[in-house]
């Protein structure tokens, strides 16, 4: 079956005035029908920036230097913008992290959500139908974006977001500003959305355990590269990068309570100053010579690809 | 909302008592009056000046004076003017409509003007069409509005393409109403420019980064991401989020109608209320002073007014209580 979104060898740059900076360097993932892959890393990692390039939403001084992005087999980094404008919101379609300042406090929701259809008829009709959807009542169609709850801002979100049944949702950090409560019930229904329109969900996080419970697949990045791409199932039991097996470690659900929580020593690089090598290689205990050396290629080992010279070096530099 | 208006219209009363007070003690502060400099002229007696002081009024105390005005305030009386020996409100009456068709076409043609080259210029920002209009902008800030003023008379006289000075010409008595109003358009038209020309500059800039700032807000990726096109992002999601604080700078501009064309008024000849009241005030024609400020305040707390109304309108958040 033809794969929702497939990203290979991704590059993006970043452009400040003469020099370049690399923010993301071969990407590879790709998400199948009707399943949810999650992206997790620190701040800065590139999830975000990953996401962007899917919805070919850039900010204006990124540029996307290699790769190849297929949503549901079309490329659409060789599509004009006006093509573009055609698959936002209908074949891929996004929430963000902060529901209230995504939403134009000018309007009311329901008029955000409505004009986002593509096809002319029954816009209001269908409108009501995806309030009934997101679980919102209808008269909070005509309220206004501060009138309602950071729960229900991300509802009309995902309403706005799913109202032309697209195939892919891009999720970035869709309940971080959310308490745990109605974080939840915002996960439940992203649920419910793929179980019933067979949709698609790119899930960016940075919470391991919700990731795992999320999704089927999950992308672990750091520092714009994607270090390892597995089974949900199976990264908890054998993670196999370092920085996966670190990032596990750090769970609060695995220690005693009130017990030190241990954490990833160090920061993530700055971007613009990333060391040679793999870029793990200063926070990283099983570091050898050639980390500092080279960057590791793509490896597979069974349904799971990492970048880490412990698992052999097939040669690539990449 | 209706008692929201009601309420700030009578908050009017005590503002304006309160200020036409102050402004009256301070003009009382200074030293003299009126009748003062008639003292210079030996054929005048001090006893007739003694008794025109009376009639007028001025050998009271400041506060009991004001009083009497007030009084006479109730009774739409705005008082006599010492220079001219005729009512306030004569002398006004025309100027006055001289003055505000002035400042209104003069900031009309400001924002019709400013609200498009700043949406155009953050659209093409960094662009040469930006860089081109951010430098007119400057030279137009940077230029005196009496200096371009004073440059559009040397062109009008110049050219002959447009009247210098007045408001009507003199074969115009037997035009009909429509001529009639042509021809007072074409002698704003110099007068109008030079004030607009030196206020466009500084709207523009706001202008422009109002949108500039819209543009770059979160629900602008939101408007993208669900594949709007370019026009309803410009024209819905970021114009009306620019707009809105214009709304509370237009209050303002309302207020600076009768001062802010005094200058342009008095180098283009234009017989409006500026050269009377800069007269009025060296003179200390005191009557005449207090009738131009009584206009100038009710226009700023009324142009405020109507400011907080249209944002009230505009944005949502906004609640009046």
């Amino acid at each position: 079956m033809e794969k929702t979104l497939e990203i290979s060898n991704l590059e993006v740059s970043a452009r400040d005035g003469k020099k370049s900076f690399a923010i993301l360097r071969g990407i590879n993932l790709c998400a199948e029908p009707n399943q949810a892959v999650a992206l997790v890393g620190e701040s800065g990692s590139g999830k975000t920036m990953t996401a962007m390039s899917v919805m070919r939403l850039l900010p204006r001084n990124l540029a996307v230097d290699r790769g190849r992005i297929l949503l549901r087999g079309e490329d659409i980094l060789a599509m004009s913008e006006s093509q573009m404008r055609h698959i936002r919101g209908k074949v891929a379609s996004m929430i963000f992290q902060e529901p209230s300042s995504y939403l134009n406090p000018l309007f009311t929701v329901g008029s955000q959500v409505m004009e986002a259809v593509k096809n002319g008829e029954e816009r209001f009709e269908k409108t009501m139908k995806m309030f009934e959807d997101v679980e919102l009542e209808r008269n909070v169609y005509f309220q206004y974006p501060h009138q309602l709850s950071g729960g229900m801002q991300q509802r009309v979100m995902i309403a706005m977001a799913m109202i032309n049944n697209p195939a892919l949702l891009i999720a970035d950090e869709p309940t971080t500003a959310l308490d745990v409560t109605t974080a939840n019930g915002i996960v439940l229904l992203l649920r419910k959305m793929m179980d019933k329109y067979g949709l698609s969900v790119l899930f960016i996080t940075h919470d391991m355990s919700l990731a795992a419970s999320f999704a089927e697949k999950i992308g672990v990045m750091y520092a714009g590269r994607l270090v390892e791409f597995s089974d949900a199932a199976g990264i908890f039991k054998s993670p196999l990068h370092p920085y996966t097996e670190k990032l596990i470690d750090c769970l609060p659900e695995r220690y005693a309570p009130g017990s030190r929580i241990r954490t990833v020593e160090g920061s993530v690089p700055d971007f613009r100053q990333l060391p040679g090598g793999c870029p793990f290689h200063l926070r990283c205990p099983y570091k050898i010579t050639l980390c500092t050396q080279r960057k590791p290629g793509p490896t597979l080992i069974g349904t799971t690809t990492v970048r880490c010279f412990k698992y052999g070096d097939d040669g690539q530099d990449s | 909302m209706k008692k929201y208006i009601l309420k700030r219209l009578l908050q009017f009363i005590p503002l304006l008592l309160g200020m036409t007070f102050i402004s009256f003690m301070i003009i009382q502060m200074a030293p003299g009056d009126y009748f003062t400099q008639l003292s210079m002229n030996p054929e005048i007696s001090p006893l007739t000046i003694e008794s025109m002081r009376r009639d007028f009024g001025l050998d009271k105390p400041a506060v009991i004076q004001y009083l009497y005005w007030l009084k006479n305030l109730a009774r739409l009386n705005l008082g006599q003017s010492f220079s001219y020996h005729v009512p306030v409100s004569f002398l006004i009456g025309q100027k006055l409509r001289n003055t505000l068709s002035l400042s209104i076409f003069s900031i009309f043609l400001t924002w019709a003007a400013a609200i498009p080259l700043g949406i155009f210029s953050a659209v093409k920002d960094g662009r040469w069409q930006d860089r081109t209009l951010s430098l007119l902008a400057y030279i137009g800030i940077s230029i005196p509005s009496f200096l371009t003023a004073m440059l559009l008379v040397f062109f009008a006289a110049r050219t002959g393409a447009f009247p210098v000075g007045g408001t009507i010409s003199v074969f115009n008595i037997s035009a009909t109403g429509w001529e009639k109003f042509a021809d007072y358009m074409k002698h704003l038209l110099l007068p109008g420019l030079a004030l607009a020309l030196s206020g466009i500059g500084s709207l523009f800039r706001l202008m422009k980064n109002n949108f500039l700032e819209a543009l770059g807000s979160p629900y602008i990726t939101t408007a993208r991401a669900k594949g709007l096109g370019e026009a309803r992002i410009y024209f819905r999601h970021a114009l009306r989020n620019a707009v809105n604080p214009m709304i509370t700078i237009f209050g303002y501009t309302l207020s600076s109608v009768l001062s802010g064309a005094a200058l342009v008024e008095i180098v283009t000849n234009w017989p409006g209320m500026g050269r009377l009241i800069l007269d009025a005030v060296l003179s200390q024609d005191l009557y005449l002073v207090m009738a131009s400020l009584l206009i100038g305040g009710a226009l700023l707390i009324l142009g405020n007014l109507a400011a907080d109304i249209m944002i009230a309108a505009a944005d949502p958040r906004v609640r009046l209580r």
